[in-house]
């Protein structure tokens, strides 16, 4: 069985969408009157649940929003684009380029279509193996053209499929010219239908690229919306409004410069595209030579579903119908605070650049949660939890705030789910000294001597497993045994005895996924007071308004992830 | 404990910090700069031919963290008519997983490389890069920066998320290793 880590995942507010939207009244902390949840008394939460979905994370996926007081989760922050860049030559790419270009790198970036490789250019002349022989040869001259993109992972070469090169720049150009016919970006021309593609190894005359017929669809729909639209010049008929940008535009004109005229009632009549100068393509009905290459090459010689949705055009079927993949640009992104607006993390705009202008992580504000086992003499530790058997954790909560908090944990009795463990905290409550981050190394090596005075002392007597006590305590830690009885993944039904008339019918189906997962809800719930927020102390910062500390409370449901039961 | 206190200690420990391990193999250390306060652990493996233009073929920089039996190795290529040995750059904060084989041109700062995973010959790793266990990075990928990278071949799965760059830290981790380290403290130095 693969080894278990144990993980704590935190409930984003978002879940429910009544906690999203901050207070009208400009009350600091929505927490406080939405949390402590009405809802409980009915159904616990339980993380199985699939109301629960994408709403549980890691804390480090977490960010906090410091003007509401809340958690925010990548689900429900809104994000904005600050860069578009490469992500192999990490070439920055101006937005209006991606408008016109599309979101593909225009340069010389390509993948595999067999793995997903990088590809890189090589020239088809000069191989390898034959500068290797002669030395001189390939050192006197530079390697010539034509060029290739070859996979330095899986050896695929685009000769293979009859794309050469002749230069080694600009390949993007070059195989949108190979694969259109035309040069990229605006198709002027291709409603001539001399396009024709000129893959090599292509024996019939194949339809026209997609691009190319999408355009070509496009110009004719919209030269048939201008000769429809004609008819109705500055009336503004209502029957064709939406339909293209001058339509919309003159009706609006119509409203706007007031005038009353009737829309005519117009039949605007719209043929279909029926030549393949229109963009019409015949479907390919006859497909013996699919068949006989099916044949030929066997199922090797097709493509994998992935392969094909990797593909930038649609309809390839068989491995050398596959080209290169320009790769997909990669964003830097700003993210938001959906109710306030606020500004959680703003990364620096140029690509090279590390680092971040603004970063609210929660890792900063709520405590981080640790499990360990917490070792007992004579038990060795299993990688499984043995079922029915008592054991005991240490869960470390660690406080990056510059405050102590007072913690408050709850779990329920029984974990929810089918096989229902029993837990007991043993010290619910209790309180995290702050995280003084002044670097005074006399003070912390004093805080530090302290600790292990207190610790040593805890030693001699107690250090004991003890409810209502705090097992160990640091600077800005705390550490707090949880007990668990992990229940027996049997599946049978219960005596028909004990078996209540109203009850539904036992769920008996076999181990689900994952289902073998001790996993505990809790609730946590933190106080501390804190200096009153930014914008108070610009106001005034007198000496007393400063002692004026603001009671601050913060809550949400987190998941503990303990381990696996055995299945014994 | 008497495992640690040997006379000679397993570790080496230079002025600059760095914790070289007695069995570590490290082939051709005239060509190995370490910045300081790395750590080797035993097995792990440095060879180095000579770079044509300098002396120094492995640059290393500050608490990185080679693990037992990963391997680096400078990357090389027909240059000119004849193989040649590029330099490997290394930033700062390095984890190298155990039985992990780097051969790339360039790996950022904080960047985690887990068990058993392979970087490819000239491979480009940016800052912040986490390379999942078992991943073979192709030669000459570029992997930007805040990607978690996973696969064979290795591609982008995912991104480093906004509150898990401290994670990168190996400050808690070097001071874990050495000659005379105090017995871990309580609190668990990583958080998970």
């Amino acid at each position: 069985m693969a080894s278990f880590t144990p993980y704590t995942y935190i409930q984003c507010p978002c879940y429910d969408l009544s906690n999203q939207t901050r207070h009208s009244d400009g009350s600091p902390s929505p927490t406080s009157q939405d949390l402590p949840d009405d809802d409980d008394e009915d159904h616990a939460f339980d993380p199985r649940s699939p109301r629960f979905n994408y709403s549980l994370y890691p804390l480090e996926y977490l960010l906090y929003c410091v003007d509401c007081h809340q958690i925010r989760c990548p689900r429900c922050v809104s994000e904005e684009l600050v860069t578009i860049y490469c992500p192999s030559c990490l070439f920055e790419v101006g937005s209006s380029s991606v408008k016109t270009e599309g979101n593909r790198c225009t340069r010389s970036c390509f993948q595999c279509p067999i793995c997903v490789g990088p590809l890189a250019v090589q020239s088809l002349e000069s191989a390898p193996e034959a500068s290797l022989l002669s030395v001189d040869n390939a050192a006197a001259s530079g390697p010539t053209g034509p060029w290739a993109l070859t996979c330095s992972y899986c050896n695929w070469s685009s000769a293979e499929v009859g794309v050469k090169f002749d230069k080694p720049q600009g390949i993007f150009a070059q195989l949108s010219k190979l694969r259109n016919g035309s040069s990229t970006g605006t198709d002027v021309s291709l409603t001539s239908g001399d396009v024709s593609p000129t893959k090599r190894d292509a024996n019939i005359p194949k339809p026209e690229s997609t691009r190319a017929r999408f355009s070509a669809l496009r110009t004719f729909n919209q030269s048939q919306l201008a000769n429809s639209n004609t008819g109705s010049s500055m009336a503004g008929g209502i029957g064709d409004y939406g339909f293209s940008s001058p339509a919309a535009l003159t009706r609006i004109m119509s409203i706007y410069s007031g005038s009353t005229s009737k829309p005519k009632n117009k039949a605007s009549v719209m043929r279909e595209a029926d030549v393949p100068n229109e963009g019409f393509r015949t479907s390919n009905l006859d497909e013996s030579e699919s068949i006989l290459k099916l044949r030929a090459g066997g199922y090797k010689g097709t493509v994998t579903m992935e392969q094909a949705a990797s593909q930038v055009e649609e309809g390839a079927h068989f491995a050398d119908e596959l080209w290169p993949v320009a790769s997909l640009l990669r964003t830097k992104r700003a993210k938001r605070c959906p109710a306030c607006r606020h500004i959680l993390s703003k990364p620096e705009a140029k690509v090279s650049n590390t680092r971040w202008r603004i970063r609210l992580v929660a890792g900063n504000h709520i405590p981080s949660v640790t499990i360990k086992p917490l070792p007992t003499p004579g038990v060795p530790l299993l990688s499984a939890l043995a079922p029915l058997k008592p054991m005991q954790y240490l869960l470390t909560f660690k406080n990056p705030m510059f405050d102590s908090i007072k913690v408050t944990l709850a779990t329920p009795a029984t974990t929810p789910g089918r096989f229902s463990s029993k837990v007991t905290i043993l010290c619910p409550q209790f309180t995290v000294g702050a995280n003084s981050d002044d670097y005074d190394l006399n003070e912390v090596l004093k805080a530090e001597d302290r600790d292990q005075r207190d610790r040593r002392r805890e030693d001699d007597g107690s250090h004991q497993v003890e409810a209502g006590k705090v097992f160990e305590r640091g600077r800005n830690w705390v550490s707090i045994v949880v007990e668990v009885i992990p229940a027996s993944l049997q599946i049978q039904p219960a005596p028909s005895l004990l078996q209540k008339a109203g009850e539904p019918e036992p769920d008996l189906a076999p181990l689900r996924e994952d289902e073998d997962i001790l996993e505990i809800p809790m609730f946590v719930r933190l106080e501390w007071e804190s200096e009153p927020s930014q914008d108070q102390v610009g106001v005034a910062p007198s000496s007393k308004e400063k002692d004026a500390k603001e009671k601050r409370e913060l809550a949400y449901w987190s998941v503990l992830g303990i381990g696996r039961i055995s299945q014994e | 404990m008497s495992s640690r206190k040997q006379v000679k200690g397993e570790y080496i420990e230079t002025d600059t910090g760095n914790k070289v391990s007695r069995k570590a193999n490290l082939i051709g250390t005239q060509h190995i700069m370490l910045g300081g306060k790395t750590v080797i652990m035993a097995d792990a493996m440095g060879s180095s031919g000579a770079a044509p233009q300098s002396n120094t073929s492995i640059f290393i920089g500050r608490y990185c963290f080679l693990s037992r039996g990963c391997c680096l190795r400078p990357p090389g290529r027909i240059y000119k008519g004849a193989f040649t040995y590029m330099p490997l750059r290394i930033g700062d904060h390095v984890f190298v997983g155990e039985n992990s084989v780097v051969q790339a041109a360039t790996v950022g700062s904080h960047v985690h490389i887990a068990a058993n995973a392979v970087v490819g010959e000239f491979a480009i790793v940016k800052d912040y890069v986490r390379i999942l266990e078992g991943t073979v990075v192709p030669a000459n990928m570029v992997i930007p920066s805040f990607s978690v990278v996973a696969g064979q071949p290795g591609r982008v799965i995912g991104e480093v998320p906004e509150g898990g760059h401290e994670q990168f830290e190996m400050r808690e981790m070097y001071k874990t290793v050495g000659n005379n380290v105090p017995p871990p403290a309580a609190p668990a130095a990583q958080a998970v």
